[in-house]
């Protein structure tokens, strides 16, 4: 397990690593002053300009320039977003807590509904049932998000209006801001309304989070068929079957706990996937996270932004990366020492 | 009568032959693979067939519906938009742009792709893995916000847009050659040509892409239902085509304040991007199971 954790960490500081650097060279490669893109500071007088020299060392080499960027970074300071002149790391508090909390959940639905829809299928191979879902994976694979995202709103806000069509949170309740994620500020507030609060959140992350969710669940359920008929076909299956055990306890003791174990490993490959999605749901349901602030700041050429917005959501896949690999880990013994499959 | 060449073999054919032949015993493949060049060919004559100008604007048929509604014009079968051009001829015209760009975005990525694939397949070492790792990290950053990246640095626009999506694309088609030269190389048939003295490139080039080259198709169908996706969100989000061209993507990002009182001009548009992808993705599908069924 100790080499196992020391390859992963080594991955995942290389891939930093490179993430910096890709980052640090875009100063050079957008439009415009290397310092300006670096701080974000267009309206610096003489004496501020010199500040910043020393602060970036751009009168020095390009690697004490990435030194010291690298320092910046790991101090917190992102430089100011260009278009509103307020610290990169202040819009990132604000913005990223949403994102996640949009990536989660649809994380959550997307698993909830499509490894037991998968296993479905397998075990109904190749009969209707079988058929209907994989037609429905196909249908929900190939869907644009942002078509799918106006039909749902269409349907489920204006028609029926169900749900709220966009935004976090009502503004009627008065809701401190204090890690940025919605539903942990409602419950550290004080606030008396905290409980219909709670339900409103909830009503408002209900549809883009099935927007979301919907790609990465036809992925799901394609990987847990693949994975359940594999199962299926081993050999301690046959073995089981031989000894006499019913179909439901084949598939309920050996099927669904093996096959899981190699779903868990592919959720972090198809994580990216799903922060793509979700950016682009962010613009259309006004969700006010790092996606649709990242768009945003395009528009505004505000390169500061865009820099510091590709650290924050590319760490962040790498992150949940690692996780699943350890979580792979953790579930297969196979994985962590290679002796057991011998 | 004997046979006159008793040494003629039975006709093996080739791997993507072979393919073909189950392929074209799957009903639902072999119709997708029709509406697939049914869409080819509007993609590379669609500009001749419209029966409207894409630009026409008729300003006394605003916001006419389709046909069938009691209100439409047959002239106009899929109604006009806000400024009064054809919707038909702006669809078909579309094809070419999300469709057809698509086509050749995925075909330059997998010429780069194929190439880089080729290098780290051959190398052994420090080269190889550092492609490989590197390959990885692109891989595991979310392929919008690289697009984003590229257009930021490039400015937005049509052209910007697919140089950004073919290098995002670029990685898989590097892990998928890889993969498979690599498993190519295992075999005992490569051997023989490298006995006779052929050098590693020649060997690449006669023996092994012949039999990887199905697997790399699979990976393209697959790659080009993502590009049609990733050019018509980037045309959504008002960073590719332009406004008055008729991509699929911009389109429906134009109609949005019409949902209301047109919802054709927006329904339209996505199921063209549905049906597009749905076919794509139904090619791929009927390859590697064919595939699946010629290894068994």
């Amino acid at each position: 397990m100790l080499n196992f954790t020391i390859r992963r960490l080594n991955l995942l500081f290389f891939t930093l690593l490179m993430l910096s650097i890709v980052s640090f060279s875009l100063s050079y490669f957008f439009p415009g002053d290397a310092l300006v893109n670096l701080s974000g500071e267009i309206n610096a007088d003489q004496q501020r300009t010199e500040q910043l020299v020393e602060l970036y060392n751009m009168d020095k080499s390009v690697f004490h320039q990435y030194t010291a960027y690298i320092g910046q970074i790991f101090s917190g300071n992102f430089g100011i977003s260009m278009s509103s002149q307020v610290p990169i790391s202040d819009e990132l508090h604000t913005f990223l807590p949403a994102t996640i909390e949009l990536c989660l959940a649809a994380l959550f639905i997307a698993l909830i509904f499509g490894v037991p829809l998968g296993f479905i299928a397998a075990i109904f191979h190749n009969k209707p049932l079988d058929k209907i879902i994989l037609t429905f994976a196909m249908v929900g694979y190939s869907i644009p998000v942002f078509w799918f995202a106006l039909i749902l709103i269409l349907l489920f806000s204006i028609t029926l209006s169900w749900f709220p069509s966009s935004g976090q949170l009502n503004l009627l309740f008065e809701i401190e801001q204090v890690t940025g994620f919605k539903f942990i500020d409602i419950l550290l507030s004080d606030s008396e309304y905290q409980a219909q609060a709670l339900k409103d959140a909830f009503m408002h992350i209900v549809l883009p989070a099935i927007a979301v969710a919907t790609a990465p669940m036809t992925i799901f359920i394609r990987l847990a068929r693949t994975s359940m008929l594999d199962v299926l076909e081993s050999n301690y299956i046959k073995a089981a079957k031989a000894k006499g055990l019913s179909q439901a306890h084949i598939i309920y003791h050996h099927g669904i706990r093996n096959s899981l174990v190699g779903i868990v490993r592919l959720i972090g490959l198809h994580f990216a996937n799903l922060v793509t999605v979700a950016m682009i749901a962010e613009v259309i349901f006004n969700w006010q996270g790092a996606g649709s602030w990242l768009i945003e700041s395009i528009f505004a050429r505000d390169y500061t932004a865009i820099q510091g917005g590709l650290i924050a959501l590319a760490s962040f896949t790498f992150f949940i990366n690692i996780l699943a690999d350890f979580l792979y880990a953790a579930l297969n013994p196979l994985e962590r020492h290679k002796k057991h499959g011998a | 009568m004997a046979r006159e060449n008793i040494y003629q073999e039975e006709e093996f054919p080739s791997p993507i032959r072979q393919l073909w032949y189950t392929f074209k015993n799957t009903p639902v493949a072999i119709i997708a693979f029709s509406c697939y060049l049914f869409l080819v060919f509007f993609s590379v004559f669609g500009s001749f067939i419209t029966p409207h100008d894409i630009v026409e604007n008729n300003l006394d048929k605003l916001l006419l519906p389709p046909a069938w509604n009691d209100d439409g014009d047959v002239s106009y079968l899929l109604g006009t938009d806000d400024l009064g051009r054809d919707m038909l001829s702006r669809l078909i015209h579309g094809t070419s742009l999300t469709f057809g760009l698509s086509f050749v975005v995925v075909f330059f990525a997998l010429a780069i792709g194929g190439i880089i694939g080729s290098i780290s397949a051959i190398n052994r070492g420090i080269k190889a893995s550092f492609l490989n790792h590197f390959l990885d990290v692109i891989l595991s950053i979310p392929s919008l916000l690289l697009a984003i990246v590229i257009v930021a640095i490039l400015g937005p626009g049509l052209g910007n847009v697919l140089w950004a999506i073919a290098l995002v694309s670029i990685p898989q088609f590097v892990h998928v050659t890889h993969n498979a030269i690599k498993e190519e190389q295992k075999k005992g048939y490569v051997l023989i040509p490298i006995l006779d003295g052929a050098s590693e490139t020649r060997v690449l080039i006669t023996s092994i892409y012949p039999n990887i080259i199905d697997k790399v198709i699979i990976q393209a169908t697959l790659a080009q239902s993502a590009a049609i996706l990733d050019i018509a969100a980037l045309g959504f989000l008002g960073l590719g085509a332009p406004i008055p061209m008729p991509e699929w993507g911009s389109m429906l990002a134009n109609s949005l304040d019409l949902f209301y009182i047109a919802p054709w001009t927006s329904y339209l548009p996505g199921l063209a991007i549905l049906l597009t992808v749905i076919v794509t993705n139904l090619v791929g599908e009927g390859l590697r199971h064919s595939l699946k069924i010629q290894k068994d």
